[in-house]
């Protein structure tokens, strides 16, 4: 297969050109495509431009090759369900700005989205390479707009802007889970049978609902019964829109459906207690038995999911440990999360971003340590504000700590 | 609503003294306190003498022996080597699996904060006072907690109950065995000393603060930890004057008893540990002062975010630290995480680093919790082993609850707490397979026989 080679008079042309055109090859790597194709032996990844351009080219053209000696590359992983960026201390109320009481339809935290934050990098140090913010804790059951984003740390990493529309169904702490289902069954019935107006292109919440309609932007909605979650299936077939359901703790009780209507769902791989009512059925070997029924499984860190977000490799370890394949664990935390949001991301093939992530061992495993990392082609870096406090703290000095700097 | 602040209590105790005072006549029955009025009720499980082979054991206590035998002898390890010719009831061949301890954690709210964590399951903070030193965390625990046998089947023989971090003085926490039961006296560890919780920092001045109570700062944090013992200092002083004088055959009244006092008087004693929330470096620091001041010892500091920053002082004091490997951020005293703290206070001669975890999830994940820090650390230049590192989990830890002498390490006349790891326990992939405390088994991963539910579970799914 030759899909792409240049020469080096013509890659001397494209750096003339656009000083952005720039060529990588990892070579002689174990990839882990996060695709049908599984994992490819002494393979090869050509990157130009921050795009794969081609996996296993038949000639190896670059102006950088990397040697990877055998080891593992895989796609870099993608984070969701978290405030990463939108909160720096979870206690400080001036650092938050991923929910918003009043936030309804429209709410779009992106706007507020901080490429400085510091979990940003710490975030890296977990091979995370892209992320779907999004908001939560509204007084309305609609909580806003999730946004993919970029771990570059660069101005520009909210790289996909709405890509769902975050609901919170539910046990409530007043009032009945009934009446948030039938605001929600109201809103999408009304969408549908209003009348179109020319003052529609101005409505910002009637363009989100179009999205959704349009299935441009699937309805991301918090909810754990089973009950629940089949009533939802029966809005999804009836209205014709996508929804991505999390949380999900009764989801192997109804896989088969979830299955049948390609209905993506959202787990903690360590949920396993009763927290209420409504997850009974939490459990280790939910994963692995909702891969297996052919539920398209998206793993996500439970608790503080922003500031934990690096841990997200070790969940899916755990994932295997209770009966998710390695491969499966693997797309949860990468091409299946970029399948439910329309991210250009998440698996080694040619035409996606080149996030890749080389690893010294199995990258689930607690000894693996990233030997390298790139988001859009670019080398980024793991070192985190952490990483200097402890050389200040390690480092011999004979005059205070504040001076090792 | 009256509550009782340091204050009053001075007065209180102010009656109290004047109270105690000689009077005419023979004397009465020695008024003395009961410490322990709820006594463990715990019996070991049904057991036999078993015999482990070629496991590669780590042993607690820093050594490591592959194609390791452990002989255990009612409840008790008898010999641990390689090739023991003993006669066991039971003989399991642990090829190819690892045999450690029983992991223990230092800081859990089992039972107190349970599953479901519904409004009237919220039993691990009296919020009423900053001084509750009067309440005990048993008398919360809910034995039914299905976190129990979640953290059973993740290796935990042993743990500790604490109350929350919302009060200066918490109350006291309970060790209990990890096994089922339905009374909380029968899960209660025979002889283990008392802890009491204290919290520095952000919890106890947010929570009194917003009630218009000392402490709303840092510095009334402080002195309210002082009033306290100094409380406490007049009371014990009150005490022992009665027995003395008692003692010499004087006809004298006792003190007045005072709860609160009991529990503060019983660390001056040095009966009770400190177990003390505590993140920050210069706040530890002071809570040692503080120690020294009131003549008691500073116990274990949880949670020492920036323990890291202060590992010689807590060696030199001879204080444990009970830390996460990575947790951060959740709030201002928890921002200068590093994941290397564990092995950083633990670098230092005399130290003892141990890994917690204050949550019902990751403790049902010791192993990795500590794995995640012998890997972090060992790619910053530590050279740290598995037979060093299951110290943080078991030794130490048993260290910082003052049961060192009955478990926490395999060896010959310890209580015999195991589990049976089908790989190496700091591996993302190992399950415990097998859990014994007290020579019982109390769980086996391939015999649902072993397989304990509590009661809220049972008929659920």
């Amino acid at each position: 297969m030759k899909l792409f080679t240049m020469t080096s008079v013509a890659a001397a042309l494209a750096m003339s050109v656009s000083a952005g055109a720039q060529t990588l090859a990892i070579t002689n790597a174990t990839i882990h495509t996060a695709t049908e194709q599984g994992v490819l032996k002494d393979a090869s990844v050509l990157i130009k431009d921050g795009k794969i351009v081609a996996v296993n080219p038949a000639q190896i053209d670059a102006e950088e090759v990397i040697d990877a000696q055998g080891k593992i590359l895989t796609p870099g992983f993608i984070g969701s369900l978290n405030h990463l960026g939108l909160v720096e201390v979870g206690a400080v109320d001036g650092s938050r700005d991923g929910s918003d009481k009043k936030a309804s339809i429209t709410f779009d935290p992106s706007l507020a989205f901080n490429p400085r934050s510091s979990l940003i990098p710490y975030a890296r140090k977990g091979g995370i390479t892209r992320d779907v913010i999004v908001p939560g804790g509204s007084e309305d059951i609609f909580n806003g707009l999730a946004s993919v984003v970029s771990l570059s740390g660069e101005f520009d990493s909210v790289s996909q802007k709405h890509v769902a529309l975050a609901i919170e169904l539910g046990q409530k702490s007043k009032g009945s889970r009934a009446l948030s289902m039938q605001t929600l069954i109201e809103k999408l019935d009304g969408h549908k049978q209003r009348e179109k107006k020319d003052s529609d292109a101005h409505n910002r919440e009637i363009q989100v609902l179009d999205a959704v309609f349009a299935k441009d932007m699937p309805l991301l909605i918090g909810v754990s019964r089973a009950a629940e979650m089949l009533e939802l299936l029966k809005l999804k077939a009836k209205y014709d829109i996508n929804m991505v359901f999390a949380g999900a703790h009764d989801a192997v009780l109804i896989a088969e459906q979830l299955a049948a209507s390609n209905t993506p769902v959202i787990i903690s791989a360590m949920d396993n207690l009763p927290g209420n009512f409504d997850s009974m059925h939490a459990d280790l070997a939910n994963a692995g038995k909702l891969e297996k029924a052919g539920v398209k499984v998206i793993l996500t860190i439970a608790g503080d999911s922003a500031h934990n977000l690096y841990q997200l490799r070790f969940d899916a370890g755990n994932a295997v440990s209770y009966g998710m394949s390695q491969q499966g664990a693997l797309a949860a935390i990468s091409s299946n999360v970029a399948e439910a949001f329309n991210i250009d991301a998440g698996a080694i093939s040619a035409g996606k971003a080149a996030d890749l992530v080389l690893w010294s061992a199995d990258p689930f495993e607690l000894n693996a340590k990233i030997e390298g990392i790139w988001i859009d082609g670019e080398k980024v870096s793991t070192e985190a504000r952490q990483d200097k406090l402890r050389e200040r703290y390690t480092t011999p000095s004979d005059m205070p700590r504040g001076y090792t700097k | 609503m009256l509550t009782k602040t340091p204050s009053l209590s001075v007065l209180a105790l102010a009656i109290t003294l004047a109270g105690c005072q000689q009077s005419e006549g023979p004397q009465g029955d020695k008024v003395t306190i009961n410490k322990n009025p709820y006594p463990s009720t715990y019996q070991p499980l049904p057991r036999q003498s078993t015999l482990i082979t070629n496991a590669t054991v780590l042993t607690g206590d820093g050594q490591r022996i592959d194609g390791g035998d452990v002989y255990v002898v009612d409840g008790k390890i008898q010999q641990i080597g390689t090739d023991l010719q003993v006669q066991a009831d039971v003989t399991l061949d642990a090829q190819g699996k690892w045999l450690t301890p029983g992991l223990i954690d230092v800081h859990s709210h089992l039972g107190a904060y349970p599953n479901p964590a519904v409004a009237s399951h919220q039993d691990g903070n009296e919020m009423t006072s900053p001084v509750t030193a009067e309440v005990w965390v048993e008398h919360s625990v809910w034995p039914q907690d299905p976190g129990f046998n979640r953290a059973r089947e993740g290796g935990i023989t042993t743990l500790q109950i604490l109350p929350g971090s919302a009060n200066l003085i918490g109350g006291r926490g309970v060790t209990l065995k990890n096994v089922p039961a339905h009374t909380m006296q029968a899960m209660k560890f025979p002889e283990a000393p008392y802890g009491l919780k204290m919290a520095c920092g952000e919890n106890p001045k947010r929570v009194y603060g917003s009630k218009g109570v000392l402490p709303s700062t840092r510095m009334g944090n402080m002195a309210g930890y002082r009033n306290a013992w100094i409380d406490a200092t007049e009371y014990k002083r009150a005490w022992e004057k009665y027995d003395a004088d008692y003692d010499a055959g004087k006809n004298v009244q006792a003190p007045e008893r005072d709860l609160t006092m009991d529990t503060l008087r019983g660390v001056l004693d040095g009966d009770i540990l400190i177990h003390n929330h505590c993140y920050k470096a210069e706040e530890m620091a002071m809570m040692i002062d503080l120690s020294k001041e009131f003549d008691y010892h500073a116990g274990t500091f949880h949670h020492g975010i920036e323990a890291y920053k202060i590992a010689d002082l807590l060696a030199e004091n001879s204080s444990c630290a009970a830390l996460w490997p990575d947790w951060w951020g959740f709030k201002m005293e928890a921002y200068d995480m590093v994941q290397e703290n564990v092995a950083i206070v633990d670098a230092v001669k005399n130290s003892c680093a141990i890994v917690h975890s204050d949550s019902d999830t990751t403790i049902q994940r010791l192993n990795q919790e500590a794995g995640k820090v012998m890997y972090r650390a060992n790619e910053n230049g530590f050279n740290i082993d598995e037979a060093h590192a299951i110290k943080w989990l078991t030794s130490n830890a048993a260290k910082a609850l003052g049961i060192e002498d009955k478990t926490g390490t395999l060896a010959a006349g310890k209580q015999a707490d195991l589990v049976l790891w089908d790989n190496n326990p700091f591996s993302v992939y190992a399950k415990a397979e097998q859990v014994f405390i007290d020579g019982a088994k109390v769980y086996d991963r391939h015999d649902e026989k072993y397989q304990a539910q509590s009661d809220f579970m049972l008929g659920q799914r």
